[in-house]
């Protein structure tokens, strides 16, 4: 019997996002930061590049001055959004990897309030309102089935992103079109835009929307019963559904909320970003694309809770701003597609502490392998010999 | 539509089942053991950008090797760490997928022009002349591939170890299988098949690549594998129906007359793999430890 | 190291097969599964293991079939090393073992389950010759199931037979059987033991691990008793009979010098009851012909009636496995029986969920407490509000949760229980089980509830958080509440219970009060052997 409990309680212990090293959890994301960027150096390094030249320019442009820093946390505003999304959807024990395209249907929808003349605030209220509504439609029919049917929410919600990104290009070529200027949308009016917090940068107020939000869901998960609700669903359900939880409604309504901030995300970038205001750049989408992705690595490396997130986001944001100043950088250009590779490499290294318990199998497996080679060479055992 | 445009359709479409079918086969493997292996996309990008790198050192035949390579290793880092908890199956899966998108990117710059890279003709995987234009003979290697995969599930032994080892693992230690062996093997072959898709995309059929060339395929690939129940036989006719629907998208968009605009047009795989996942999955049976590491107690 | 008996012994017993000397066996965490163990087996043999849950049958079966080492003594054998690193070197020695769950693989057919413990290639010509050789081994040894069907889908009595036969086809010198009749019919019963006797003519050695005395008696020819894992008794079951095994098996505290703080609590007197005429008629809770199937689709639960009243313990006794967890999910909404009638004050309690069953006012203290009861990341206050958190002292307006109330309780409790944590926000994963179970009691109690369910509560604990939690449910029954209790430590039952219902393959032996029986006659009813048929 103490077996099975012990098999029980590491899964269970996995279940939870605990360090198993040890290390505190802000520890071992900051060290898994560490080895994304140290891949990041030796891949640049083996293409020509000085590592060490690079990333001091990644920093001064993440950093450097105030519009480095305004630059670093534009970019964070929709990452925090969209690593909600995964992470609110974790947190229930289902794998959102939709975030994409809910954002794209969120900032679609929110160009919608082109068409409706309303005065400031209301104007952004209900920009970001669309966006919310159309980014948690997004998220419904793949937790519709897979609540019923089943489905892999994995498989679902790519397909979505898929067909969300050729749905916004046919409605921003064909519908939304702006007539003076072919390439983009009609942009957002000037009353529904949310204004720039440090001129002559790109950095508006919908910071706020975004660590609001961040902070809403933070009270939510930890101080309303629905989110006690969510999270004992997603750390142990059948405990949950004995303690009068119903897992179902729970699932389903964390996609909701994950496809809300997804939305969201959309929003702040057609309401927040100078100067087009707009969904531009063809098929593309510069402006949109990746950006859901890139936030299921800050949800990881943000440790799935809303204060890390933000810190982790803020992070990312300054990988892309400095990158865009890293590949100007006069004597030492680097493509900030670097910058992905770092992202992916942190990722991976955040199974690392994983991976240190891996090598005692693998010194196991070894010893199997060697003992097998052994017993092969060997003669066998006489009668009687113990 | 003439007689021409029906077999210009069915040839997109055979040459579009290839990527499919290898890398749904190659997860076939790999699910029957037991493992569940979400980087397939990654897999197919990386793979299809290394082929074209080895390609232009060594011609097509290096290209495929090395794409084939390229698999194989990432489908070994993927079984290490399959035995260990599902969540970290998942995070490696995406992390391996972002890894791979900026990787690529980050590639092709160097090799010249962002976002995308042609291959020189001499690298490229020649076609054959038939009369139904110009084939991929990689499209014979991915019709017969899945009945060898198919032959060797059901009447070797090794095909029914690995197949112990999915559905029963207590069953199949007792029987003096090493399981975590098993599915290092199982996993690795499969990722060396979809590394073949990939280079077989960039060297054998587009003759470029892109950044983001995959387009989905993996996924698509892992719709495959539920469609076909594990079934190989079965995941070459979706891998051909999917690939079908894509052909379908691109043939539409050269019409001079455009009847659906092409982004919908675009947008069918997709809905396609979804409506048959959607309707698939209630009668089809996956191998009772899928995902499930395995440790003796 | 090897040895032969003289000649002067009689040719059955020439050689013995292996011998253990001395086992014991310490687990990692503290755990002492055997104790200084020493059996000896012969060939021809046929060695009944008897012991309760917890004994240390099935470790002792994996030292002497060479897959665990012991901490202490060795295992010998004139015929080479008993030592192997996988099953499948031990069946190659010659050892083979038939689990109690089966280690088949569901799609195969039998036919290719038993190929797959052998070491050919797997090719259409070598699955013909199994075919043969099984319906050869089949003719012999009288077991009989088809060999096209995958394996999933015969009964279970089948599968257990593909299971022997796939040992048996590797000419296995020594057979061992965990608990092999659990699943099967009386008649299938018979049956395999005229196999296994067959067997052990021509010369191989058989262990049967079991509980049941009926079938130590019928088919062995020595049993070897373990108890808290030392070995009490080795009989040949000829000199032997049911009575003194139950004894030994249940037993009284042995004559060597064993840590008195360990038996004190064990060895309580079993209590005289008052109050008799309290007990009759229909209680709090009302049972009547309930029958559930288990997971596999036996019937585990057969057509139970029973009344718990408040102000009682009720406690049920038995070998685990028997059913007790099938009726105790059947009565709390985790499972839905197949027939009966159960109710709390009138109301139905059977196939209605869990919140519902919590509002009718059962509160339960679940068996494994890791996968039912707790959310072990999760802190302490956070799960001393599972299931309750909708309560209004703890739910503000716009559902905020009232961290300040949650944590007062939380604090209270800790008080009430002794309950030993760093405070309220300690995970509780960081809680010893006896803290984590007293938690869980806790909370269940701040339900006020009618009807305690308390399932295996004392199971894993140590000495001192299984007393209080014993006292407690004696003070909820004092203060009128209703408890059933449902434990596979017969010592806990008897000493707190004021009526007791001995289980064994789904029915009640017998319910009555506790002084009624002497533990003699409750090992033979534990054993299935009913009071009309005791010699």
């Amino acid at each position: 019997m103490t077996e099975t409990k012990r098999t029980l309680e590491s899964r269970l212990l996995r279940g939870a996002h605990r360090t198993l090293t040890g290390l505190s959890p802000a520890f071992e994301s900051i060290l898994a930061a560490v080895v994304g960027l140290l891949i990041g150096a030796i891949l640049m390094y083996i293409w020509g590049f000085d590592p060490w030249k690079a990333y001091i320019a990644l920093f001064k442009g993440a950093y450097g001055g105030l519009y480095e820093i305004s630059s670093s946390l534009s970019r964070a505003t929709p990452l925090i959004l969209t690593a909600l999304t995964f992470s609110i959807c974790l947190r229930s024990g289902m794998f959102n990897i939709g975030a994409e395209g809910q954002l794209f249907m969120g900032a679609t929808a929110s160009i919608l309030v082109a068409y409706v003349v309303v005065p400031a605030p209301f104007g952004q209220i209900l920009g970001l309102a669309l966006a919310a509504v159309a980014g948690a439609a997004w998220s419904l029919v793949p937790a519709f089935l897979k609540l019923t049917r089943g489905v892999s929410e994995v498989i679902s919600t790519i397909m979505f992103n898929w067909i969300a990104r050729w749905l916004v290009l046919y409605l921003t070529i064909f519908l939304l079109r702006d007539p003076m200027r072919g390439e983009k949308t009609i942009s957002i009016p000037v009353a529904a835009r949310f204004p720039v917090m440090v001129p002559r940068t790109d950095l508006s107020y919908t910071i706020f929307v975004a660590v609001a939000f961040a902070l809403v869901i933070y009270f939510i998960l930890w101080h309303t019963t629905v989110g006690y609700e969510v999270r004992a669903a997603g750390l142990n359900p059948t405990a949950a559904r004995y303690g009068g939880i119903n897992n179902k409604r729970t699932m389903f309504l964390s996609f909701i909320l994950g496809g809300v901030a997804a939305g969201l995300a959309g929003a702040t970038i057609t309401m927040g970003l100078p100067p087009t205001y707009a969904i531009y750049g063809g098929a593309a989408m510069p402006q949109l694309t990746n950006v859901g992705f890139d936030g299921m690595a800050v949800a990881m490396v943000g440790r799935n809770h809303p204060i890390g997130i933000i810190v982790a986001a803020i992070f990312f944001g300054g990988l892309n701003a400095g990158g865009r100043v890293m590949q100007f950088y006069g004597s030492n250009p680097v493509p900030l597609e670097i910058v992905r590779v770092v992202m992916g490499a942190i990722v991976l290294a955040m199974a690392i502490p994983e991976l240190i318990r891996i090598f005692p199998a693998v010194k196991k497996q070894g010893r199997e392998l060697t003992g097998l080679l052994r017993r092969l060479t060997r003669r066998a055992p006489k009668e009687g010999e113990a | 539509m003439s007689l021409n445009d029906v077999l210009s359709l069915l040839r997109i479409s055979l040459h579009a089942m290839v990527p499919l079918a290898l890398t749904a086969v190659g997860e076939i493997i790999g699910e029957t053991a037991g493992l569940f292996n979400i980087g397939l996309e990654g897999i197919l990008l990386l793979s299809a950008f290394m082929a074209v790198i080895g390609a232009k050192a060594g011609g097509p035949a290096v290209g495929l090797l090395v794409g084939m390579g390229v698999g194989a290793f990432v489908g070994l880092l993927f079984s290490v760490i399959n035995t260990y908890w599902k969540g970290t199956q998942m995070v490696t899966g995406i992390g391996i997928n972002l890894f791979a998108m900026g990787f690529v990117a980050f590639g092709l710059i160097q090799l010249g022009a962002p976002g995308f890279h042609d291959v020189p003709k001499v690298a490229e995987l020649a076609k054959v002349r038939t009369p139904m234009g110009s084939m991929s003979p990689m499209i014979l290697v991915a019709i017969i591939l899945p009945f060898l995969v198919f032959w060797f599930l059901k009447k070797t032994r090794a095909g029914l170890m690995l197949k112990a080892a999915g559905e029963s693992p207590e069953a199949a230690d007792v029987a003096g299988i090493n399981i975590n062996r098993i599915r290092l093997y199982a996993t690795t072959f499969g990722g060396m098949l979809a590394g073949l898709g990939g280079a077989y995309m960039s060297v054998a059929w587009m003759g470029l690549v892109t950044k983001d060339l995959s387009a989905g395929r993996g996924f698509i690939s892992l719709a495959c594998v539920v469609f076909s129940g594990l079934n190989p036989l079965l995941a070459l006719l979706g891998a051909f129906i999917f690939g079908f629907f894509q052909a379908l998208a691109e043939w539409v968009k050269t019409l001079p007359s455009k009847p659906i605009p092409a982004q919908f047009v675009s947008m069918l795989p997709y809905i396609v793999t979804l409506l048959v996942v959607s309707g698939a999955i209630g009668r089809v049976r996956f191998p009772k430890s899928l995902g499930v590491p395995y440790k003796r107690e | 190291m090897s040895e032969t008996q003289t000649a002067g012994a009689p040719p059955a017993q020439a050689t013995y097969y292996l011998r253990a000397e001395g086992i014991t066996k310490v687990y990692s965490d503290g755990t002492v599964a055997l104790r200084e163990a020493d059996v000896e087996l012969h060939s021809n043999e046929i060695l009944g293991l008897l012991g309760e849950n917890g004994a240390g049958k099935t470790t002792l079966t994996k030292i002497l079939s060479g897959l665990l080492p012991p901490t202490e003594g060795r295992v010998v054998s004139p015929r080479g090393r008993i030592r192997f690193s996988s099953p499948r070197e031990a069946l190659d020695f010659g050892i083979g073992m038939v689990h109690q769950h089966f280690a088949l693989v569901g799609p195969f057919t039998a036919a290719e389950n038993v190929a797959l413990s052998h070491d050919r290639p797997f090719t259409r010509t070598q699955l013909a010759k199994t075919t043969e050789r099984l319906e050869a081994l089949m003719e012999e040894s009288g077991l009989h199931v088809p060999l096209d069907v995958p394996v999933e889908k015969l009964a279970v009595g089948e599968q257990q037979r593909v299971e022997i036969l796939k040992v048996l086809s590797r000419n296995v010198d020594l057979l061992i059987l965990d608990e092999p009749t659990s699943v099967l019919t009386p008649l299938e019963v018979d049956e395999l033991f005229t196999l296994l006797r067959r067997l052990s003519d021509q010369g191989t050695s058989i262990i049967l691990i079991t509980h049941k005395l009926k079938e130590v008696q019928s088919v062995t020819d020595r049993v070897v008793v373990l108890r808290h894992g030392e070995m009490v008794g080795d009989v040949k079951t000829s000199e032997t009979n049911t009575e003194q095994l139950a004894q030994l098996m249940v037993g009284q505290a042995l004559d060597k010098d064993v840590r008195a703080v360990e038996l004190s609590d064990k060895e309580l007197p079993i209590k005289q009851i008052r109050d008799r005429a309290k007990r009759e008629g229909p209680g709090v809770l009302h049972v009547e012909h309930l029958t559930a199937r288990g997971n596999t689709g036996e019937i585990t639960v057969n057509d139970l009636s029973f009344d718990v009243h408040g102000g009682e313990i009720f406690g049920v006794a038995g070998v685990e496995g028997n059913g007790q967890t099938e009726l105790v999910e059947s009565l709390t909404g985790l499972r839905v029986p197949t027939t009966g009638v159960a109710t709390i004050n009138g109301t139905n309690i059977l196939g209605v969920s869990p919140r519902q069953i919590y509002r009718l006012g059962v509160a339960h203290i679940p068996e494994d407490r890791w996968q039912l009861g707790l959310v072990l990341p999760f802190t302490l206050a956070e799960n001393a509000i599972l299931g309750i958190h909708q309560w209004k002292e703890f739910k503000g307006p716009l559902s905020f949760l009232r961290w300040g109330r949650i944590n007062a309780h939380v604090r209270e409790l800790m008080d009430r229980f002794e309950i030993r944590a760093t405070g309220p926000g300690a995970p509780a994963k960081s809680l010893s089980g006896g803290n984590q179970q007293k938690l869980i009691v806790g909370r269940e109690l701040a339900k006020d509830p009618a009807i305690i369910v308390a399932s295996q509560p004392t199971r894993g604990l140590d000495i001192g958080s299984a007393k209080y939690i014993r006292d407690l449910l004696e003070e909820m029954r004092d203060k009128g509440r209703a408890i059933l209790l449902v434990s596979a430590d017969l010592d806990e039952v008897l000493a707190r219970a004021d009526r007791i219902a001995i289980m064994y393959e789904g029915r009640f032996m017998k319910v009555c009060y506790p002084d009624e029986l002497n533990r003699e006659q409750i090992g033979l009813l534990m054993g299935g052997v009913s009071n009309e048929e005791a010699p």
